[in-house]
């Protein structure tokens, strides 16, 4: 027998167990795409919770707890997946087809930023200067604010699916700069 | 659904004026408790007001020490006073050993005067005269002397208590806390966060709306949580700490500054350390209303005033206002959003403390409530809810996080996160994983608790296996490991494999769980070595790439080497094979990287043959698995 560890598969896809719901935007009352209203989503969710929470339970028997729990796990991951920018666009991409699993799109464009922003992301380490790091992060924000009205736009139009793929992955690349930063400023708060 | 309705429907039954509560024999009896390090509380509502309740001789704290004599245990004060004339069986401050190994504990040694042995499940024994005790059953005698209390003061049994824990409570920290419960015949509503339960404590009377800062400073840790409160509702945001500063350590700093002004030795005995902390600790009390006092120790005489004071301890009030805007950073709200600041814990009635946080975050700092109550006073309310004594409408919903990220062991000593610190619970998150080898038919499941990228950087919570995986070719089985953490913040941990559906599952359950300063650490150490983890990460990835190519072409030439490759052709690709095997070893990544590239390029002609071959045998009819065969 061989036992080995687990490997991460190319393919990890972070999903739900049995998602129940069919559609988050109509769980929490929203019309479905990609600009949303935060603030009534978050409102909607609390008043779900209420209801869905394990502590509604405390007193019910053990199969209803343990459906309690499953539940207010669900609601918690669609509740995340709205609230999260990068999620939500995803999750529309999913709804419409499914990603594929492995893709190499294209996108020399971006490539070059991309490799733009590492650069001066290394020098503002080096640098330490907490002035630069937030006129880098102004100049981040916009870029992403660039991507998500074109991926509002992109996807209301099944043609431009291919654009409004290589457009969540560029948001997901954006994430990833700004988790950077974070640790680049935690580094530097001492 | 059906309970809450029930529930709602049983609270317009009953007949009570608005603003006016049901009587109190109509309540079912519930009490919050606050287990802590040095002292614990009981609290409960009556009468809609929250309280602590006090013992016969009126005071509400509990000392959390427990003497064992031959034929009786004692609990409380007297257990404390008792400790220096007979060491080895009054048991202080077992908060520190629940849940933890002896490995563990023996870290802590020089502190801990016990006698310990291993017990089953490497729990920690302390020996006394009346046998060994593990601390889970010393915590449940402080449990049983606080529900003796409230079950005396309130007539009649208890039908539920929540406990409150450390934000920063592990899993097995939390199991070994409701086990001690359970031991003192106590059923558990909740174990609560103690940030949380401060919340709970305030924004009921005052029915606040917005973002608030929980800022406790106890006696040896700290701790600070973002909520945010809308009707009735409180939703962690993010939750941090320190867990190596308290209030013990400015008792340090003025004891240091004392051997300085009187030019004493360092090298102290431990009854004269004792003494000298306990004259620093009175004066630090002292100067929150003082603006100087009178110190005396031994032949010196001199007086600190606040100013020194507040100079000596600006270095750690600095480190927890580092936390807090950790905190506030992980939780995506801006400064001007935060509405108000609850104190908790005794250290936070030093001023300059108040001062600072208050400046940081732009208000007053709230402390209407006594700081060592409020934790009780929160746990009361909530449990008060639990059991169902709120009318409908006035229930409170807690909706708390993980404080820690939780993922599993990935080929290469790789951690890969599965759920992030500061995820709201309950939470289940899947993720799928594949086999690494041909004909792999177990694989181990390494649950790991910590922020940083190495398996060997991270707390191990538990290791599995899942066995009858059908053999397949590497990379073709499906294995689905789905995580859930509860609303009390336990883990559970389920792989299944998609194709065969065999399945595996833990209800993690660790026989040891972090220390405090390895919680404070591994924080900490995430955020220091993030570039050094993202160099050791890629450099493990290539690593794995690396492994991953070599096992594959092994198994190609294994299979159609004969058939496909000239003898010269096989050698080629053999040496190329070597010398990827051994430049994988060494750190060089750009030296791996170049290496696969030019194995892949060697085979490149092989793997064309190859895929020629299988479609010449496709359309020959035969089945392509007698040509992988």
């Amino acid at each position: 027998m061989c036992v080995a560890n687990a490997v991460a598969a190319k393919a990890s896809v972070c999903s739900m167990t049995n998602t129940e719901y069919a559609d988050y935007f109509a769980l929490f009352g929203l019309q479905s795409g990609f600009f949303i209203d935060d603030k009534a989503l978050a409102a909607t969710y609390r008043e779900l919770a209420k209801d869905a929470h394990p502590d509604r339970f405390v007193n019910a028997s053990a199969a209803q707890q343990r459906e309690a729990v499953e539940r207010a796990a669900q609601l918690n991951d669609a509740f995340q997946t709205l609230k999260s920018p990068t999620q939500r666009a995803l999750y529309l991409l999913r709804q419409q087809a499914e990603l594929p699993e492995e893709t190499t799109i294209e996108d020399g464009e971006f490539l070059l930023q991309q490799m733009e922003w590492r650069e001066q992301l290394e020098d503002l380490q080096e640098q330490a200067d907490l002035a630069a790091l937030a006129e880098f992060v102004r100049e981040l924000k916009q870029a992403r604010s660039a991507i998500d009205h074109a991926f509002a736009i992109c996807i209301e139009d099944s043609e431009q699916r291919i654009q409004a793929e290589r457009l969540a992955r560029r948001m997901q690349f954006l994430d990833k700069m700004f988790y950077e930063v974070r640790q680049l400023e935690e580094r530097l708060d001492d | 659904m059906q309970a809450v309705r029930l529930k709602i429907r049983m609270a317009l039954l009953q007949i009570a004026e608005p603003g006016q509560s049901p009587q109190p024999h109509q309540q079912r009896l519930a009490v919050g408790i606050d287990l802590g390090t040095t002292n614990s509380l009981v609290a409960t509502v009556r009468s809609g007001i929250a309280e602590a309740l006090p013992d016969v001789d009126g005071r509400v704290a509990l000392a959390s020490a427990v003497r064992y004599h031959a034929d009786r245990i004692e609990v409380g004060r007297s257990a404390r006073e008792a400790a220096s004339k007979d060491p080895y069986n009054c048991i202080l401050s077992v908060k520190r050993l629940m849940g933890r190994g002896l490995a563990d504990v023996q870290q802590l040694g020089e502190q801990l005067p016990y006698h310990f042995q291993a017990g089953k499940s490497h729990m920690p024994f302390i020996e006394t005269v009346q046998g060994p005790k593990s601390p889970v059953e010393v915590s449940a005698h402080i449990l049983q002397a606080l529900r003796e209390r409230a079950e005396a003061t309130l007539g009649g049994e208890l039908v539920g208590v929540v406990i409150t824990v450390p934000a920063y409570f592990d899993d097995a920290q939390r199991q070994a806390t409701k086990d001690a419960a359970r031991l003192a015949g106590l059923n558990v509503l909740r174990l609560l966060n103690e940030p949380t339960a401060a919340a709970v404590a305030y924004g009921l009377d005052q029915q606040a709306e917005g973002v608030v800062v929980i800022y406790d400073l106890g006696g040896g840790t700290f701790d600070v949580s973002i909520l945010r409160l809308s009707r009735g509702v409180f939703e962690v945001l993010a939750t941090g700490g320190d867990s190596a500063l308290g209030g013990d350590d400015f008792d340090h700093v003025i004891a240091n500054w004392v051997i300085e002004q009187a030019d004493l030795s360092s090298n102290l005995s431990p009854s004269q350390q004792r003494d000298l902390l306990g004259i620093a600790c009175a004066a630090k009390e002292a100067l929150t209303s003082e603006d100087v006092v009178a110190i005396e120790y031994a032949e010196w005489q001199g007086q600190l005033n606040r100013d020194t004071f507040d100079a000596l301890i600006e270095p750690l009030v600095a480190r927890s206002l580092k936390a807090c805007r950790r905190a506030l950073r992980d939780s995506e709200v801006e400064l001007d959003e935060i509405e108000s600041v609850v104190m908790v814990g005794g250290s936070t009635r030093v001023p300059l403390v108040r001062t600072r946080v208050g400046e940081l975050f732009n208000c007053t700092p709230m402390t209407d409530i006594d700081p060592d109550q409020v934790v009780a006073i929160g746990a009361a309310i909530q449990a008060d809810t639990l059991v169902g004594n709120k009318r409908a409408g006035e229930e409170l919903l807690l909706l708390d996080v993980t404080p820690l990220s939780l993922g599993l062991e990935t080929m290469g000593d790789l951690v890969e996160k599965i759920i992030p610190r500061n995820t709201t619970i309950p939470v289940t998150r899947a993720q799928d994983f594949t086999t690494a080898r041909d004909g792999q038919t177990a694989m181990v499941v390494h649950v790991l608790q910590g922020e940083r990228e190495l398996v060997s950087d991270c707390r191990s919570l538990a290791r599995f296996e899942l066995r009858g995986i059908p053999p397949m070719i590497a990379g073709a089985a499906k294995i689905r490991v789905t995580f859930q953490v509860d609303a009390d913040g336990l883990l559970g941990v389920t792989a299944r494999e998609l194709g065969s559906g065999v399945e595996a599952s833990i209800q993690v359950k660790p026989s040891y769980g972090l220390t405090d300063s390895e919680i404070g650490g591994m924080l900490k150490d995430s955020f220091d070595h993030a570039a050094q983890d993202k160099q050791a990460r890629a450099l493990q990835e290539q690593r794995v790439d690396a492994e991953r190519l070599l096992e594959t072409v092994r198994s190609a030439l294994q299979a159609d080497a004969e058939a496909l490759l000239t003898e010269q052709e096989r050698a080629v690709i053999e040496e190329r094979m070597s010398a990827l095997e051994t430049v994988r070893k060494a750190e060089d990544i750009n030296a791996i990287a170049r290496h696969i590239q030019q194995l892949n390029h060697a085979t490149n002609e092989f793997a064309a043959r190859r895929l020629d071959a299988t479609v010449k045998a496709a359309l020959a009819g035969r089945q392509l698995n007698e040509m992988e065969g």
